[in-house]
């Protein structure tokens, strides 16, 4: 076994929350260990007149001072969690400058979380992963080409992707809506190799990812199984091809979204959430439902539609289909329902997640999501900048485990 | 992942002994402490002693703590048995949040150490000036004041 | 002897002083040793389970952050039981059980609503403030309606 990867943590309230064992747990569980800088009284004092940002809470001003210890290299650390409570404007700000400061001034991956009473390690778990990943498999995520046959699956909540690559090409796929995990798996698994023309045995590495990732690894007996944060940032700068140097990563999926800062392939600092599945795929997948058509038509119809003709709000997912059925009802076009619906969802990513990472050019989209390009022109105008969906974005999951999957292949 | 949890040390109190004097060492305090502990654990540590037994003996030991040097040991309540794993040093990676906040009152440790003396000195009946409420707020500028400026500035 | 709820609530000389004066304070440790001696689901580090922050909604609304909650599960039970508070309010490098400024800010305004007697005064900086800090503490804690020393 390696060492534990050490997890610097930064933060204000959880032991009061209840939840701090949740962190311990969720650390524990990818074998990492976490751990608060050492500080003395003086450094809090410096620290905080150094970085300037006058807060009153003394628990906000110590996160300030062993965040400040981290990038001095006083303390060494392989990450850092920054977690603060849920709904505390003080803490926010702080967990965001520090948040900032400390990716800019290193190169430690962070991860930023605000929790309340009912956070469970759980809902940290793939944070931690991610983290973990990155401190203990930079060589791994530093490969930029597939080499030999390889198989990843993306187990999502909506839908099971797979893919083949041979000699850095994709060579087949495979897609289907998540019911059964394990049956949606090999379904897809049997389309991917079709297409392929190929067979189980002479695939020579498998990695998994998503939500079943775990089940289905244990199935396909994977080279390696890993949560989606990082395999989907590798997949997206490798099919973007810009694997060198900044970029963002966005995935609105099924059930939460992930908004990514990469660095030369590798996560710098990410965010997953939506509160609600209003700020997902979820919700698009049910306009489009409601407007009678597929979901692959969703997009094509938004973009002739004018979002602003309609006002809608899918915080709430039951909140954002009460104002879809109104628009409905008062005569609006179904285009401009559909291109509300978009815009409704990119400002929610938007304001909830895109606020919580640095925007570095390019903005590559990603995920089944990235299809619908009404969703994709409503994020440009948010962002103002033009958004890149590579080839295959839908597959992105599967595509980055094939390409880390190539890194088990005996001899390599 | 929910666990049991059985405390330790159930019925028992544990306090903080810290010396600040010039002509008594934390091993010299616990040295004297041994002697007159009677059951009570005692733990030395960098800036004094920690105590955890049963309440009356530890309120017995603690008075006879502070009897060695009344104006150079003071005495705090703790919630965790000494040596917890949860609070100690080697387990967090640093120093819990409370220890700073000790760092912050022992630099004026020697004022009120100077106080208890002054005190002392001056005995019981002696008028000592109380110290200013924190509460005093500067006095507004009076209206008929500002109204005396306006007029002054426009004649 | 009156139980005197000490603000900050970790601090080593109100402790200290209260105690030697012949009173009961009341401050963090009381509250954190009760969770540390019961028995229950296991919360490390200082046994506050989930639970805590919804025993806290008496205290604060639930848009309140789970970490003020939390603590005013520890303190409003303390404030309750006070007969009298020593307040010291330049207390800002107060941590952890005193690290939330929201929270402190509660506590204060809990303790100045009952009524109590409260003795406000900030920290000494020089020898002579130390004179009139401990002898506004002691005082106080003997003009209390059970005061004296014991």
């Amino acid at each position: 076994m390696s060492r534990k990867v050490r997890i610097a943590q930064l933060s204000c309230g959880p032991e009061y929350s209840g939840v701090q064992k949740e962190i311990y747990d969720a650390a524990e569980a990818v074998d990492a260990e976490v751990f608060f800088p050492d500080i003395a009284l003086a450094d809090v004092e410096r620290a905080v007149d150094a970085f300037g940002l006058d807060v009153r809470s003394a628990d906000l001003k110590l996160m300030i001072a062993r965040g400040k210890a981290l990038v001095d290299g006083k303390v060494d650390a392989d990450g850092v969690f920054i977690g603060t409570c849920f709904r505390c404007a003080e803490a926010a700000i702080v967990r965001n400058e520090l948040r900032r400061y400390i990716h800019e001034h290193s190169r430690l991956p962070v991860v930023s979380y605000s929790f309340t009473e009912r956070t469970t390690a759980g809902t940290l778990l793939t944070r931690m992963e991610a983290l973990t990943t990155i401190a203990r498999r930079r060589a791994l995520l530093a490969r930029e080409e597939q080499t030999g046959i390889t198989m990843g699956v993306d187990s999502g909540s909506s839908t099971t992707k797979a893919v083949v690559m041979k000699d850095n090409k994709i060579v087949g796929t495979g897609w289907l809506p998540t019911t059964e995990v394990i049956k949606s798996a090999e379904g897809t698994v049997a389309q991917a190799l079709e297409m392929a023309g190929l067979t189980r045995e002479d695939i020579q590495a498998v990695g998994t990812t998503g939500y079943g990732r775990f089940l289905i690894g244990k199935h396909l007996g994977a080279d390696l199984i890993q949560e989606e944060l990082t395999v989907n940032s590798k997949g997206a700068v490798y099919l973007a091809g810009h694997q060198r140097g900044a970029s963002t990563v966005i995935d609105i999926g099924g059930m939460d979204n992930k908004a990514i800062s990469v660095l030369d392939g590798i996560p710098g600092t990410f965010t997953m959430g939506g509160i609600c599945a209003g700020a997902s795929g979820r919700f698009l997948e049910m306009t489009a439902k409601r407007l009678g058509v597929d979901i692959t038509e969703l997009g094509p119809l938004a973009m002739k539609g004018m979002g602003k003709n309609v006002s809608m709000n899918s915080y709430c997912i039951v909140f954002g289909t009460q104002s879809l059925v109104n628009a409905l009802a008062a005569g609006s076009s179904r285009e401009d329902v559909a291109a509300a619906a978009c815009h409704s969802v990119a400002e929610q990513v938007f304001e909830q997640q895109l606020q919580e990472i640095d925007i570095k050019e390019p903005v590559i989209m990603v995920g089944g999501t990235s299809l619908i390009e009404g969703l994709v022109y409503a994020m440009g105008q948010l962002l103002q900048t033009e958004i890149l969906v590579p080839p295959y974005s839908q597959y992105i999951g599967a595509v980055g485990s094939a390409l880390l999957a190539s890194g088990f292949i005996q001899g390599e | 992942m929910m666990a049991e949890y059985s405390p330790e040390y159930v019925g028992t109190v544990t306090r903080y002994v810290f010396v600040e004097s010039p002509s008594m060492t934390p091993g010299e305090l616990a040295l004297r402490a041994y002697e007159a502990s009677e059951g009570v654990l005692i733990k030395e540590t960098c800036f004094g002693l920690q105590v955890t037994g049963e309440p009356e003996a530890v309120d017995r030991l603690i008075e006879e703590i502070r009897a060695f040097d009344p104006n150079h040991i003071f005495v705090k309540d703790r919630g965790f048995p000494p040596g917890d794993p949860r609070r100690c040093r080697a387990n967090l990676g640093g120093a819990r949040p409370g220890y700073l906040g000790h760092e912050r009152e022992f630099r004026i440790l020697r004022y009120i150490t100077h106080g208890l003396e002054e005190l002392d000195r001056r005995g019981e009946e002696a008028e000592v000036p109380e110290a200013a409420p924190a509460h005093e707020k500067k006095p507004k500028l009076d209206i008929r004041r500002l109204q005396e400026l306006i007029e002054t500035e426009e004649s | 002897m009156a139980k005197v709820f000490i603000y900050p609530a970790t601090s080593l000389i109100l402790s200290d002083l209260v105690a030697r004066f012949g009173h009961k304070p009341l401050g963090a440790a009381l509250g954190i040793r009760e969770r540390i001696q019961t028995a229950g689901v296991d919360s490390p580090p200082l046994q506050i389970t989930p639970e805590e922050p919804k025993r806290g909604l008496k205290y604060a609304a639930v848009e309140v952050p789970s970490g003020v909650r939390g603590r005013m599960a520890i303190y409003g039970p303390l404030i309750e039981e006070a007969e009298a508070a020593v307040i010291v309010t330049d207390a800002d490098l107060a941590f952890g059980c005193m690290g939330c400024a929201r929270t402190d800010e509660l506590i204060l305004f809990s303790l100045r609503q009952s009524g109590i007697p409260i003795l406000e005064l900030k920290y000494p900086t020089n020898e002579e403030e130390g004179v009139q800090f401990v002898a506004a503490i002691k005082k106080f804690l003997a003009g209390l309606p059970n005061g004296g020393e014991a």
